[in-house]
């Protein structure tokens, strides 16, 4: 604010006045925030960790006796074409889904801030090798290093999986990181860091992070939120988690007799869930990305 | 710039994109060897279980496959580089014309994808940002942020569900209906679904870029100037901030033509779509190792290619800056 009002001194001169709008002051402090996907979101995450409180059935049992059932009284979202119901398996699973998007989006930052921070601070030469070597990691189609890499590490798990998702989704944070760090490498605080025989880890975790942190932040969220839609994607295909370990990918992969036999609610509902969950990241990535202050349009 | 610079700029290029491929090329027979499973599997089928040891090392001594792994790949570099690419095992036929028998149907479907998802991001991207913060680009801004949303598999199903299952118009999976091989209208009858979920599944994320870098080149100063010397809004967007913003789409359309092109894996494989994508998504599955070397180095050459061409023209809009840098600042996140 205080910008404005110097702003407004200078009015005379001709500069324009910007435009101080009032109601800012009086502005709540959820305005503008993503209020509805924050509620949303949060629905889904503490109805997927208290799980065992909503669940109606246990979410592994087959019931041979009613399977393949539309939505009713007792099963609330049916059940699938191996009788578990599904009501039970969206809360039971969405929390190994949410696990996942977490786990591999960890793994991967953690990779693109060391590898960005390590090629931003090389040599020149050093540098434009890694980058190269990225390059060509990226050239890969990202499924076919998915199903190598999972097949070297074998049996699919919650583990393999994210550490699989985590290896092959670094390389967008990467480069922002690199870039960053180029940008801040010849600071004086980060030079006089150094001077003072600050390492390696020190001055990336003291004097570069909460520099590129804000920056990197939307990727983080969004690279959550693409992790989901892998393991999910993964699931689908026959190559992720298999039916026992159940998430919403893996409930999903069931929809191929589903479609054989038209039941849709095996499809849609576990849809609707991943759907929603991945819509209100995206909105809270947005917000995040959008923190940067828009001017006023010339036009 | 004198002639001779060119040459060295040139051939400074080729020889990064041949090591590239070559570096490429021995990343993806590593991984892939290391990978465990059976690749006499898919070359016999089921006969494998049957098999003697005495049978299987004679098997796995005809393809080679007992040598020590460099050996092995010394010798698959040295028959590539005469034209020889190897057999597929499971088809039994030469990798290109086993490839060669697909690639038709991926460039169509990417292709046309691709400049569909090329026209209308542009033409979204405009209207959006010519109504900025109006009803009608708050409607399509959510309506895409919805779209892009939702998975690539689970919209094709629903799809499938609402439009083959229900509805029973469209066909569902393959290219062709069988017997009706040469019959155009079947051929466009069962691209219109995979077609739709390519289009759809890209368009927001160019659209939406486009709308942002609208927005910004409006906030500059010269179209203060432009205004104040009486010009009309359609003469300053289409004739200033479009021409601003054009180059620098063109070059990041140029990194995605792969993204595009070799983004229908998922499409393909849920349509059972004969083409590249379902072939690459079978050999890696079932180690069909000569295959999937080719299949990965066509895609990697592509990539390489595309950036080239992206740093290229970066390098032609602006000389100042290096065309590696440009591509940096140029946004090309994968959301």
């Amino acid at each position: 604010m205080r910008q404005a009002s110097e702003n407004e001194k200078f009015a005379v001169v001709g500069i324009r006045p910007q435009e101080t709008p009032q109601e800012e002051t009086r502005q709540k402090w959820y305005k503008g925030k993503p209020l509805l996907s924050m509620v949303l979101l949060g629905i889904v995450f503490a109805g997927c960790m208290g799980s065992r409180f909503i669940m109606t059935k246990d979410p592994t049992y087959m019931d041979l006796l009613n399977y393949n059932l539309p939505p009713n009284g007792e099963f609330l979202f049916g059940t699938d074409t191996m009788g578990r119901d599904i009501f039970s398996m969206i809360w039971y699973g969405g929390k190994i889904s949410l696990l996942i998007g977490l786990l591999s989006t960890a793994i991967s930052t953690v990779i693109a801030v060391i590898f960005g921070a390590v090629s931003g601070t090389a040599p020149q030469w050093l540098d434009t090798l890694l980058m190269r070597l990225t390059e060509i990691l990226l050239s890969v189609p990202n499924l076919l290093l998915v199903i190598l890499l999972q097949a070297i590490l074998g049996k699919p798990g919650i583990w393999s999986i994210s550490i699989v998702i985590g290896v092959t989704s670094w390389t967008s944070i990467a480069k922002v990181v690199r870039t960053e760090v180029r940008q801040l490498r010849s600071s004086e605080y980060v030079v006089a860091a150094r001077c003072m025989g600050g390492g390696f880890f020190h001055i990336l975790w003291n004097h570069l992070a909460p520099n590129f942190v804000s920056s990197i932040m939307f990727m983080v969220v969004m690279n959550i939120r693409s992790a989901i839609v892998e393991e999910s994607t993964l699931s689908f295909m026959g190559i992720g988690l298999p039916l026992e370990i159940i998430s919403w990918g893996s409930m999903l992969s069931l929809s191929e007799k589903a479609l054989l036999t038209g039941s849709w609610w095996i499809i849609l509902i576990p849809g609707i869930f991943l759907v929603v969950t991945l819509l209100c990241m995206t909105e809270i990535g947005n917000y995040l990305r959008r923190q940067v202050n828009q001017k006023e349009s010339n036009l | 710039m004198k002639k001779k610079n060119y040459f060295l700029y040139y051939g400074r290029k080729l020889l990064i994109f041949l090591v590239s491929v070559l570096v490429l090329s021995m990343t993806v027979f590593y991984i892939s060897r290391l990978a465990p499973g059976d690749p006499l599997v898919s070359y016999y089928g089921d006969r494998v279980e049957k098999m003697s040891p005495q049978e299987r090392e004679w098997a796995e001594e005809k393809l080679g496959l007992n040598d020590a792994l460099h050996v092995q790949y010394v010798h698959w570099l040295n028959n590539a580089l005469h034209g020889d690419f190897g057999i597929s095992y499971k088809y039994k036929r030469d990798v290109m014309e086993v490839i060669g028998s697909r690639l038709g149907n991926t460039l169509i479907l990417g292709g046309i994808g691709f400049v569909l998802v090329f026209v209308l991001a542009l033409l979204l991207g405009i209207l959006c940002a010519w109504y900025e913060n109006r009803l009608a680009d708050r409607i399509i801004c959510k309506v895409g942020t919805v779209t892009s949303c939702i998975p690539e598999f689970w919209f094709s199903l629903m799809l499938i569900l609402i439009f083959s299952i229900e509805l029973k118009w469209l066909p569902s999976s393959g290219s062709y209906t069988i017997g009706k091989e040469g019959d155009v209208w079947d051929r466009v009858l069962h691209l219109i679904l995979p077609m739709t979920i390519v289009v759809i599944s890209h368009l927001w994320y160019y659209a939406y870029m486009i709308r942002n870098k609208i927005l910004e080149e409006v906030r500059a100063d010269y179209v203060l100037l432009a205004k104040s010397k009486g010009l009309g809004k359609r003469r300053i967007v289409f004739g200033h901030c479009l021409r601003n913003i054009l180059p620098s789409y063109l070059s990041i359309m140029a990194i995605s033509v792969p993204h595009v092109l070799g983004g229908t894996y998922i499409v393909e494989t849920v349509f059972s779509y004969p083409g590249i994508g379902t072939l690459s998504y079978e050999s890696a599955r079932y180690k069909d190792y000569n295959l999937l070397m080719v299949l990965c180095i066509l895609s990697g050459i592509l990539v390489i290619f595309c950036n080239m061409v992206a740093q290229t023209i970066n390098e032609q809009i602006d000389p100042r800056i290096k065309g590696e840098e440009a591509l940096e600042t140029s946004e090309v996140v994968k959301i």
